[in-house]
């Protein structure tokens, strides 16, 4: 290893990315644009969601339930005189959840807060949502039920007796449940993840190649210059670029979006510098290994889409069936966004991470170090 | 020997794109290495200089193990491939100052020896040009500037002059020709075959294999019809031809005689010089035979034969 080697390929490298204006447009700008658009497109919080509501009952105890659905700001309940207009509205899009409330719906009650022998009827109220949203219509399922499911609670005056009678709904769910539904810290948080894997990726995943097509790569290996220097010397000044993208993010994420990091800022660009380094070094192996440029991003972009399903990303792990997951625990970015996320929400320090980090370590010796087998490789 | 090779093979699955070939290379000399597109031209130099891992063989540079110790000759060996390795984006200033700062030359020295370079490739016009935006021509004598900056003893040149105009391939092969009279071994591929009148040995290879192996003049004598000498604007004697010129074919042609020669030594041009000054007003024109005579002829012998010359 040569200081002089390795600040030539430094100056090099630096000098041909600062250079490119594509290059550094795409550098700065897909960061940003990913995590507005995640932050603000992508969010999983519902706001004054159109919600058509059928009172069949038109009692004080429906109304009751209708005014505080209404007063959180999440619905926005639309009165439906018939269940078939309701219908109507599901199908022709005008409303993606609904909320029918049955005749007896106040009779029920009033037997649920009095004695009741066991198996009777409890009040029940019917919801309905456009399944083709899911993600959206469940969240907002979730909600609607800790909502109905709290004002039951407020309308049963005495507390039931017996085994697990409540009010129809699992209150100890609802408990679980982030009230506010608000998804953007928890986006925020994850698109380091995302940004960091997809375009550290596929940015070094053209460069050797390129440099193969163009000849350079075989004068580099004729000089005297070695596998590490030429490594470090690719990863070091994009790695810089990404640091900075890093901070950018924090500060964007802060000032547009509300979202500050709750943990230690230092900690958090250590770790994520780290895993720009590791994801490099990933780039460099699928270039090193292809032989054109539209390979090298094929490879990127099939390596990229299971990233986006089951990194943790977008999709919760601990729902998927137990092989997946344990594939999910063979992407370097799984334990990133943990990481990130340990960071971000909850203000986590290194003791309690030394697991992940241990797992970040592991993933950057061996990509790391194939990285450098395949550019030293002789064919 | 700089260079020597035995019994070199290099085979991609079930394709032999080497096969078996023994080269020995002389210290200082240009060393010419012939063949079409694919016969394992640029194969065989990835092995000499330890870019590619031979399947059979040894490769010996400059008294290096090349397979077994590739980066002990990399002080000592220029490379240029077929595209010339040039950074685009970055002036030809620039390209040197990276590749001398990879052979660790910096400051001063960088200065001296880019300085006489820049004169003596003319590229003090264009050092603050961008690649990408010069002529092939240039683009390759800068080319050639950048692999003899850490003056290496041996320059492996990979078609150096492939798509460059005649004009820059003369001037190229002057600088070529200078490396080696100051003592550096070329190691030199080409496919125009008019271009191995520049070197003074030259290997001929066919499909991975070695089908000549000799200097040019000897390939001129064993794989041509021979020298043709027109003699012409006076009546020659064909008795004191034949007393010149023993090993001589004598013609009629129209316009006199046309004498055949295996090869133009020294003694057949001082008989020559002889013949002219004894019958005055006769013209003497040569015709040396092309060397794409010559190399078709080894190919043919190849057919039949199917040995090695």
């Amino acid at each position: 290893m040569s200081w002089r080697r390795l600040r030539t390929l430094l100056r090099r490298e630096m000098l041909a990315t600062y250079r490119d204006p594509f290059t550094m447009t795409i550098l700065v700008a897909v960061p940003l644009v990913a995590l507005l658009l995640f932050g603000f497109v992508l969010s999983t919080k519902v706001k004054h969601m159109a919600l058509g509501v059928h009172d069949a009952s038109d009692s004080p105890a429906s109304r009751r339930l209708v005014a505080d659905l209404a007063a959180g700001g999440t619905f926005d309940p639309r009165p439906f005189a018939t269940r078939e207009a309701l219908e109507r509205a599901l199908v022709s899009g005008k409303i993606s959840t609904a909320l029918v409330i049955p005749p007896d719906f106040a009779r029920d009650f009033g037997r649920a807060s009095g004695d009741l022998a066991p198996g009777s009827a409890r009040p029940e109220v019917q919801v309905l949502y456009d399944g083709g949203e899911a993600t959206l219509a469940g969240n907002a399922e979730a909600f609607l039920r800790s909502l109905v499911s709290a004002t039951g609670a407020a309308l049963v005056e005495t507390p039931p007796r017996g085994p697990k009678r409540g009010t129809g709904v699992d209150v100890v769910t609802s408990a679980l449940f982030n009230p506010t539904l608000d998804g953007v810290p928890f986006m925020v948080s994850g698109t380091f993840g995302f940004v960091l894997s997809f375009l550290t990726t596929l940015i070094t995943a053209v460069s050797i190649v390129n440099e193969r097509q163009a000849g350079t790569f075989d004068q580099l290996q004729v000089t005297p210059a070695t596998a590490v220097e030429i490594l470090l010397g690719k990863i070091l000044p994009l790695g810089a670029v990404f640091a900075m993208d890093v901070v950018l993010m924090m500060v964007i994420g802060g000032l547009v979006l509300g979202v500050w990091p709750q943990g230690n800022v230092l900690f958090f660009v250590s770790v994520s510098a780290f895993y720009v380094l590791v994801s490099l070094a990933l780039g460099l192996i699928f270039s090193a290994t292809s032989a054109t440029a539209a390979e090298a991003v094929q490879k990127t972009v099939l390596f990229s889409i299971p990233l986006v399903q089951l990194s943790g990303f977008a999709f919760p792990i601990r729902n998927m069936p137990t092989i997946v997951r344990w594939l999910t625990e063979l992407l370097p970015a799984t334990h990133y966004i943990r990481l990130s996320r340990a960071i971000y929400l909850r203000g986590a320090g290194p003791l309690t991470l030394l697991p992940e980090l241990g797992f970040l370590v592991l993933f950057g010796v061996i990509l790391i170090g194939y990285a450098l087998r395949t550019i030293e490789a002789r064919g | 020997m700089i260079i020597q090779t035995r019994n070199l093979t290099k085979r991609f699955g079930d394709f032999t794109a080497v096969d078996r070939l023994s080269i020995q290379v002389e210290r200082g000399k240009i060393f010419a290495f012939l063949g079409a597109n694919g016969s394992g031209k640029s194969t065989t130099i990835r092995m000499l200089i330890g870019l590619l891992r031979p399947t059979e063989g040894t490769v010996e540079v400059d008294g290096v193990d090349v397979i077994h110790h590739p980066r002990r000759v990399r002080d000592r060996i220029g490379y240029m491939g077929q595209k010339v390795s040039l950074y685009q984006g970055l002036s030809i200033r620039e390209n040197a100052e990276f590749y001398a700062g990879l052979y660790g030359l910096a400051g001063a020295d960088l200065e001296r020896r880019w300085g006489a370079l820049r004169e003596r490739f003319s590229l003090a016009d264009t050092e603050q040009e961008k690649p990408e935006d010069l002529p092939a021509g240039i683009r390759q004598r800068a080319g050639l500037a950048l692999s003899t900056l850490h003056a290496p003893r041996l320059l492996f040149l990979d078609e150096p002059t492939a798509g460059v105009d005649v004009r820059s391939r003369a001037l190229f092969w002057e600088l070529i020709q200078d490396e080696a009279a100051a003592g550096v071994t070329v190691f030199v591929t080409t496919h125009f075959l008019e271009e191995t009148d520049y070197c003074d040995w030259v290997c001929f290879i066919d499909e991975g294999r070695l089908i000549a192996d000799a200097a040019p003049e000897e390939l001129r004598r064993r794989y041509s019809g021979g020298y043709r000498v027109a003699l012409e604007g006076a009546p020659a004697p064909r008795d004191r031809i034949g007393q010149l010129f023993p090993g001589g074919q004598i013609e009629s042609t129209p316009a006199g005689l046309r004498l055949v020669l295996p090869t133009l030594e020294p003694a057949a041009l001082a008989a020559l010089d002889r013949l002219v000054a004894e019958q005055s007003g006769l013209r003497v024109h040569i015709e040396q035979p092309p060397m794409n005579e010559v190399f078709r002829r080894v190919l043919g012998e190849r057919a039949t034969t199917g040995g090695a010359a």
